[in-house]
């Protein structure tokens, strides 16, 4: 059950005290694995009996495009962009996340504010703006943080994705040396993560360790949270129990 | 732009060399695979790959709107773009880089075009110094026979058609091939590129790159942490929202 509770203000439209479903929130910095592990997880889940919904940052029909023309040209101003992120995550917590929660599913969100919050301070944005603007946000069951650190996140950085111009903090830091920014952007980065992670409860989780020490740790924090869903019986099973045939015979009369 | 020269340069930078079909994409993919195979870290780059560069280079050539210069000059832009993006920072932490193609192609292609040498040779001194540079050396009948084989059409700049040597496409191929053998043939001097024979067996000339390659490879960086597949055994999945996954991060 997640109660419909929000950072700030509840936002107009939003009825009801709970929803049947859950939210968890995957974060971490770019390259940590966290897409990864959703995917798995979105298996693992789904072998338990539970629907999942995943979503993440630019994956709303609104303003996910516009965000990708708009990061192409490399031009915009931190406020901009943040408020253009903010109508993404509004757009995406109305039409995909909440709709989810109501029908009982698991929605799993690779990143969150919290990435957004932590790239905005670091840029110069004061974290009492973000988490303002941020009040619209619904509170998820769980954050589960993957934690690293700068040394152990660049081979796998390396092995993904490679150096990306925002990931490394092109946009702002003086260095033309993209790992020497990639370093430091990174290493401010984790800090205000971690600040995050104190202030806002994060189940945070070693992601130095190996993929399957990870993934053990990620899926038994979703168990607790996850408890009790996917119980209900199918209409097969139902079907194939003794008082099956009684319960057949009688559905007919039923008003 | 500065030079690297001044600066430590952990990683290890691999190249391949030759004209079109001499082999050496498919001798750097088979030393890719092994490398990989070995537990290390690998990045691979192309020639003309750049995500900020090669749609005008792609516009440029299909419109025919590249003169020597202009074609000198993007692909410059190109592999700077590359050099910043994705080579250097590699190699500065620590990885192993594998370049299908490198300056040399540049030197080459362009001195054929009439460009300065020595002004190619400043134009690229922000290039990284790679660790060995292999030159895949194909008599030009078989690297003719090669490529007219297995393509139905040559391309206007890939046959030079730009340089006015010849009406027919494949005559044109043949005679800009031919130019710019021997320009690798002057690079190889100047250069010290590691000539291979590309008529030999591709297991021998695997075999050689590799003994070649092996002795530089100690102290790079090597993948660590387990892998998925180590993840899907322990838990009974099959993966099936993993390729999703990884085509949501290519597109992103």
């Amino acid at each position: 059950m997640t109660e419909l509770k929000f950072y700030g203000d509840r936002p107009p439209g939003i009825e009801g005290a709970s929803l049947p479903g859950r939210l968890i929130v995957i974060e971490g910095t770019d390259g940590v694995g966290r897409s990864t592990h959703i995917a798995l997880l979105k298996e693992w889940l789904e072998d338990r009996g539970i629907a999942v919904l995943d979503t993440g940052l630019t994956r709303s029909e609104l303003a996910g495009p516009g965000i990708k023309r708009a990061k192409e040209g490399n031009t915009l101003d931190p406020f901009t962009l943040n408020l253009f992120y903010a109508t993404d995550q509004w757009d995406r917590l109305e039409h995909q996340i909440i709709p989810a929660l109501r029908a009982g599913m698991v929605a799993l969100a690779d990143r969150y504010i919290f990435s957004l919050i932590a790239r905005a301070v670091i840029r110069g944005v004061s974290p009492e703006w973000m988490e303002d603007l941020y009040g619209f946000a619904l509170i998820p069951d769980s954050v589960i943080y993957l934690d690293i650190d700068v040394e152990h996140l660049l081979p796998r950085v390396i092995s993904s994705t490679g150096f990306d111009y925002w990931e490394s903090g092109q946009d702002f830091l003086p260095s033309t040396s993209v790992f020497d920014t990639f370093v430091e952007y990174q290493t401010w980065l984790l800090d205000e993560f971690r600040r995050l992670a104190t202030r806002h409860n994060f189940h945070v989780i070693d992601a130095r360790a190996s993929v399957p020490e990870i993934f053990r740790a990620i899926s038994a924090q979703v168990e607790q949270v996850v408890e009790g869903m996917g119980q209900e019986k199918t209409i097969d099973e139902l079907l194939e129990e003794p008082s099956a045939e009684v319960a057949t015979a009688t559905l007919p009369h039923l008003e | 732009m500065s030079t690297h020269e001044d600066r430590e340069l952990p990683g290890r930078l691999f190249v391949v060399e030759g004209i079109d079909g001499s082999g050496k994409s498919t001798q750097l993919d088979l030393l890719h695979k092994w490398l990989v195979s070995q537990g290390y870290l690998v990045v691979f780059s192309e020639w003309n790959s750049s995500p900020i560069v090669k749609a005008t280079t792609k516009r440029g050539k299909k419109r025919h709107l590249l003169s020597p210069v202009s074609f000198s000059l993007i692909h410059a832009a190109d592999f700077a773009n590359r050099i910043h993006a994705e080579i250097l920072p590699a190699l500065q932490a620590g990885a192993i880089v594998l370049a299908d193609r490198y300056v040399y192609t540049a030197f080459a292609r362009d001195a054929v075009r009439g460009l300065s040498k020595d002004w190619l040779r400043r134009l690229y001194s922000f290039a990284v110094k790679p660790t060995l540079a292999f030159y895949f050396d194909v008599p030009l009948d078989e690297a003719v026979t090669r490529i007219m084989e297995g393509r139905p059409q040559l391309k206007f700049y890939e046959a030079g058609m730009d340089m006015d040597l010849s009406d027919d496409p494949e005559e044109s191929f043949r005679l800009y091939q031919g130019m710019i053998r021997s320009e690798y043939d002057q690079l190889v001097k100047e250069f010290d590129l590691v000539r291979m024979n590309a008529m030999d067996s591709l297991v021998r000339q695997q075999k050689q790159m590799r003994a070649l390659v092996a002795p530089h490879l100690q102290g790079v960086m090597r993948a660590d942490g387990g892998s998925i597949n180590d993840v899907l055994r322990e838990e009974g999945l099959l993966g099936r929202y993993l390729d999703e996954a990884r085509s949501k991060k290519a597109q992103a």
